[in-house]
């Protein structure tokens, strides 16, 4: 029989220490360090003015290109500069575009982000749940195990018991002889006469005296008999 | 050794020095449960403005008639620089002329400008929301997998509670089954 289970037998291996130790760090600075800084992404994507820079250098681009143009022809004329006004709301247009985009991409990039983590969260408490799962698992096994070692002991000690009781109450109840050792003796009315039987704790020998004392019940079972025969 | 992209390492061990996590169970269902919070906290209503944004977003179109006035009157101060600049002096017909010119050329630019912006804006959105979607799908997997994680272990739970109690009956009755088979054979019924 094995000795009793040992907790310091089932603590953590150094690997798995070191592996929450580090994995712990990790998680602390990443908080420090990243989270901040996606916030700051998050606030930057609200109130980016990549469409402003890109207005402003379409507006450049556009009065430069006129100003080329410029000539005393075209004033004399009375040119009303409509193409140029349609050049200039096309530029402007591109540059809400693009500027919309740029937008959209930061604002995707943090939400995505922000939402890869929350989705790996999630997925972590997934593994949570089952680790928690698989340790209450095993705890009930275990008590089960436990509860059904106990239902046995007892009920190997029960059947022992009924069995050396039906045994004792056995014992004893040997027909009286006479001296001769052949000659059953009899009562008053003719009845053949016996020992006293054995009440269910107490054993009686073939005399029908009781069998105390720890030696004498030893002797008396069959418990230090080895032979097979 | 330090260099680019080193920290300044002294040497040692570093590992040994982090302090150390009693219950990991206890301390990674803590992490995943603040990430989440966070997430609620931090992002949910940024996510929410994205979402009615990609489909409600009419930017580029107002930007496009914002324009088209702009350029009217930026057109027609450079027209009037440009003549004041060379020493013309436009009649009130042609003037008047310009001013229509003008006018027209700028409503047949806003026309356009708000035609190309509407196709654009529809293929912003469109990819937003397609983005968004992506997004959306690929935390929805991952939940039904944690819910599949989590349904397996709740049916593993239950299904371990009824063979225990099956077990623990089947030992109960062996036990009383023993001790009345044992008494039978004692008593010799």
């Amino acid at each position: 029989m094995g000795s009793k289970p040992k907790q310091k037998d089932y603590q953590p291996s150094a690997a798995e220490k070191a592996s929450a130790a580090v994995a712990m760090a990790e998680n602390k600075y990443f908080k420090e360090k990243y989270d901040p800084l996606l916030q700051k992404m998050r606030d930057a994507s609200q109130t980016d003015d990549s469409a402003d820079v890109l207005r402003g250098r379409a507006n450049a681009d556009t009065m430069q290109t006129l100003a080329g143009k410029a000539s005393y022809d075209r004033a004399a004329s009375g040119a009303s500069g409509g193409a140029e006004a349609q050049a200039y709301q096309a530029q402007l247009a591109a540059a809400d575009k693009t500027g919309l985009g740029i937008k959209n991409n930061m604002q995707l990039g943090v939400l995505g982000t922000a939402r890869g983590q929350a989705a790996d969260a999630q997925t972590g408490m997934g593994s949570a749940a089952s680790m928690g799962a698989s340790r209450v698992l095993t705890q009930a096994k275990a008590k089960q195990t436990e509860r059904e070692a106990k239902m046995g002991a007892l009920g190997q000690v029960a059947t022992s018991l009924v069995l050396q009781g039906a045994k004792n109450m056995q014992s004893g109840g040997k027909v009286k002889m006479q001296a001769d050792g052949k000659t059953p003796m009899k009562d008053a009315n003719g009845n053949v006469m016996r020992t006293e039987k054995g009440s269910f704790f107490t054993p009686r020998d073939d005399d029908g005296n009781k069998v105390q004392g720890f030696g004498n019940r030893l002797g008396y079972s069959d418990f230090m008999n080895t032979s097979p025969y | 050794m330090q260099g680019i992209g080193n920290f300044n390492y002294q040497g040692g061990d570093y590992v040994s020095q982090l302090p150390g996590v009693s219950d990991p169970d206890k301390a990674y269902a803590s992490i995943t449960r603040n990430d989440y919070i966070d997430y609620v906290k931090n992002y949910r209503q940024f996510e929410e403005d994205l979402l009615d944004r990609a489909q409600n977003d009419t930017s580029l179109i107002d930007d496009a008639r914002t324009n088209a006035a702009e350029a009217q009157g930026l057109m027609a101060g450079v027209a009037d620089r440009n003549a004041a600049r060379y020493g013309v002096n436009l009649t009130p017909a042609q003037r008047q002329q310009q001013e229509r010119g003008l006018a027209r050329a700028n409503n047949l630019g806003l026309a356009q400008s708000v035609n190309d912006a509407r196709i654009a804006q529809k293929e912003a959105n469109q990819a937003a929301i397609g983005d968004l979607i992506n997004i959306g799908q690929g935390v929805n997997r991952s939940s039904l997998s944690q819910m599949q994680g989590v349904a397996q272990s709740a049916t593993q739970r239950k299904n371990a509670y009824d063979q225990a109690k099956a077990a623990s009956k089947a030992q109960t009755y062996s036990t009383i089954g023993g001790l009345a088979s044992a008494a039978i054979f004692a008593f010799a019924f």
